[in-house]
């Protein structure tokens, strides 16, 4: 490499008066993006992708969901319909409807939350959209145990861990970037 | 340009040994401080580096592998983990590929949603890189301020997808859903708020003298040298060479925007981490373009909406949000082979997808730019010293896990 192409430097004063200048503007009146989280939380838009359930009475066990599921989160159970249109476990099934018409066998989804990756495939793909989702994203279990629900508490959805914080809207601002103005 | 001259001698792959009396080899990696896992390897002749030998592969994921085992359509969230902070473009270069086996044509108005996206992601992928070669430099200021202003646009990816940084929006024949209302204002006041950071970011980081006394003239590649590694992306434009994907070979909504490819003359340090803000100010420009001009119409191709049934047909009318026909899931497009070529934030991608009737793609290849990159930085490097190493690499903006794959 010749010297012939180098580029010579800027002087030296101006440019570091103005980094001084910049730094202690920013010093007297920071601009921080940062979300005093748990105390505060954000309200999320309706579309945000977090924890989702299913509805029992519009599944029509089709295993659609199954199939999609890029990492193979969704498992198929084996559920019995009962005659008020709700599933039952099949044991439980068996022996609440013993003499009456045979239940209708059918499969329900139930979801791993240590596996899934919210791409909402599942939603997507669902014949009939029997799948609901929530907000809710920021929860972590105890056990390793915990983020394989059995059917009946997948239909529960978890309770928002920061229900009782305050809720704020992130606003987009042209000084600022973001604002978090308190949710109506 | 001499095409004979040695570019880079794959017997020295692998040796440490010291090269005579002088000469050290010094170890820096893997567990690296900066932005993932690899080493370098740097002969050292007193303070002058000598030989550099970037030893790659820590962060190795199988997605190629894995993608070859499963339905067509699950590699689509596969690929985007690869590429953490580019995500989109990974998604769109899949789906171009995938989109020429099945012969599907995206409308006007999901092209513009994809090029939207990918040029969001554009600019927290530059701010990305910015951030990490701030506090390469030492200088945490930058590194906090490109990761805060990174937010604003996360925050639009999340308006626009429901998830901030793996989105998965964009599917064979379209996007899966319809931009919000209200996310025209909102991304304005984003666009400038950018736009008036600049000052600062010009103040304090770009023409701050501590910076380009250690920028300036150092690792510096010429126009044919860069043309002769194979570098990409903004590390080629750094150089002088005038190429770009979106103008080489448009693809998504790029035939009918109006924007320049910004080009630097020196192909130093200093010139790597200018071509990215003036990539920004590009992207800007582009955001701007495609919000006052996206066609109204479908944002699905009208050979998938046909084959939806008419739940999900409801569901696109009242919520605008695209479900997918039972045929996604066992798509078993005919033999045939297709190549996509995407600029992405770090360059260009380059997918290769060959099916053969079956149920999984028979071979699934891509090539990411960080990976084509390494070449340069094994090249860069050589002939400056210890010192100047951190301001190298941090300029490359090189991201292990996508090079390794």
């Amino acid at each position: 490499m010749s010297d012939k192409g180098k580029r010579k430097l800027r002087g030296n004063i101006e440019g570091n008066a103005r980094a001084l200048a910049t730094g202690f503007k920013y010093l007297v009146e920071p601009n921080r993006m940062t979300l005093d989280y748990p105390v505060e939380s954000m309200k999320l838009a309706p579309n945000y992708r977090g924890f989702f359930t299913v509805d029992d009475k519009k599944c029509i066990g089709c295993s659609m969901c199954e199939m999609v599921c890029p990492p193979e989160a969704i498992t198929m159970i084996p559920r019995v319909i009962s005659t008020t249109g709700y599933t039952l476990p099949v044991q439980q099934g068996a022996t609440q409807e013993a003499g009456a018409k045979p239940a209708k066998k059918t499969k329900r989804p139930v979801v791993n939350w240590g596996r899934c990756i919210y791409c909402y495939f599942c939603f997507d793909i669902c014949p009939v959209d029997a799948f609901v989702s929530s907000n809710i994203h920021d929860l972590a279990f105890y056990n390793d145990a915990d983020y394989r629900p059995s059917y009946e508490e997948y239909l529960k959805l978890p309770e928002d861990p920061v229900k009782k914080s305050k809720k704020v809207i992130p606003k987009p601002d042209i000084k600022r970037g973001i604002k978090y103005e308190p949710a109506p | 340009m001499n095409l004979n001259e040695k570019v880079y001698d794959i017997s020295e792959v692998g040796s440490i040994e010291p090269e005579g009396d002088r000469e050290i080899v010094l170890q820096i990696g893997p567990a690296h401080p900066g932005s993932g896992h690899m080493r370098i390897k740097a002969w050292m002749d007193g303070d002058i580096i000598t030989k550099v030998d970037a030893d790659i592969g820590f962060v190795h994921r199988t997605s190629e592998w894995l993608s070859e085992r499963r339905q067509f359509i699950k590699a689509i969230p596969i690929v985007e983990r690869i590429m953490l902070p580019d995500t989109v473009h990974a998604n769109l270069a899949y789906v171009l590929a995938l989109e020429k086996i099945l012969d599907v044509e995206p409308p006007p108005r999901a092209q513009y949603l994809r090029s939207l996206a990918a040029e969001i992601n554009r600019i927290t992928s530059h701010l990305y890189g910015i951030g990490l070669f701030g506090i390469f430099l030492g200088s945490s200021t930058v590194y906090m301020w490109a990761f805060g202003d990174r937010e604003p646009f996360i925050d639009l990816m999340e308006m626009l997808t429901g998830a901030r940084i793996t989105n998965s929006y964009i599917v064979p024949g379209g996007v899966r859903w319809e931009m919000p209302k209200g996310f025209k204002e909102k991304a304005e006041s984003t666009l400038q708020y950018m736009e008036n950071r600049f000052n600062d970011y010009n103040d304090m980081w770009v023409k701050n003298p501590v910076v380009e006394a250690r920028t300036v003239n150092v690792g510096v590649v010429d126009r044919n040298r860069a043309i002769k590694l194979g570098v990409v992306g903004p590390n080629l434009r750094a150089s002088g060479v005038d190429y770009d994907t979106r103008k080489a070979s448009p693809y998504a909504a790029y035939k009918d925007i109006d924007f320049e490819v910004p080009r630097m003359d020196h192909g130093d340090t200093y010139d790597r981490l200018l071509i990215r803000i003036e990539e920004i100010k590009q992207s800007i420009r582009i955001i701007r373009q495609i919000l006052k001009d996206i066609p109204e119409g479908k944002i699905i191709a009208d050979s998938i909406y046909s084959q939806l049934n008419p739940v999900m047909k409801k569901v696109f009318e009242q919520q605008q949000r695209v479900m997918f026909p039972a045929f996604f899931n066992q798509m078993r497009p005919a033999s045939a082979e297709s190549i996509a070529r995407v600029e992405a934030g770090r360059g260009e991608i380059f997918f290769y997808l060959r099916t053969s009737g079956d149920k999984y793609p028979y071979r699934f290849r891509w090539v990411t730019p960080s990976f084509r990159n390494l070449a340069y930085f094994t090249d860069v490097a050589v002939g400056y010293k210890l010192a100047d190493l951190p301001a190298i690499y941090g300029s490359i903006d090189y991201f292990p896990p996508e090079a390794d794959r």
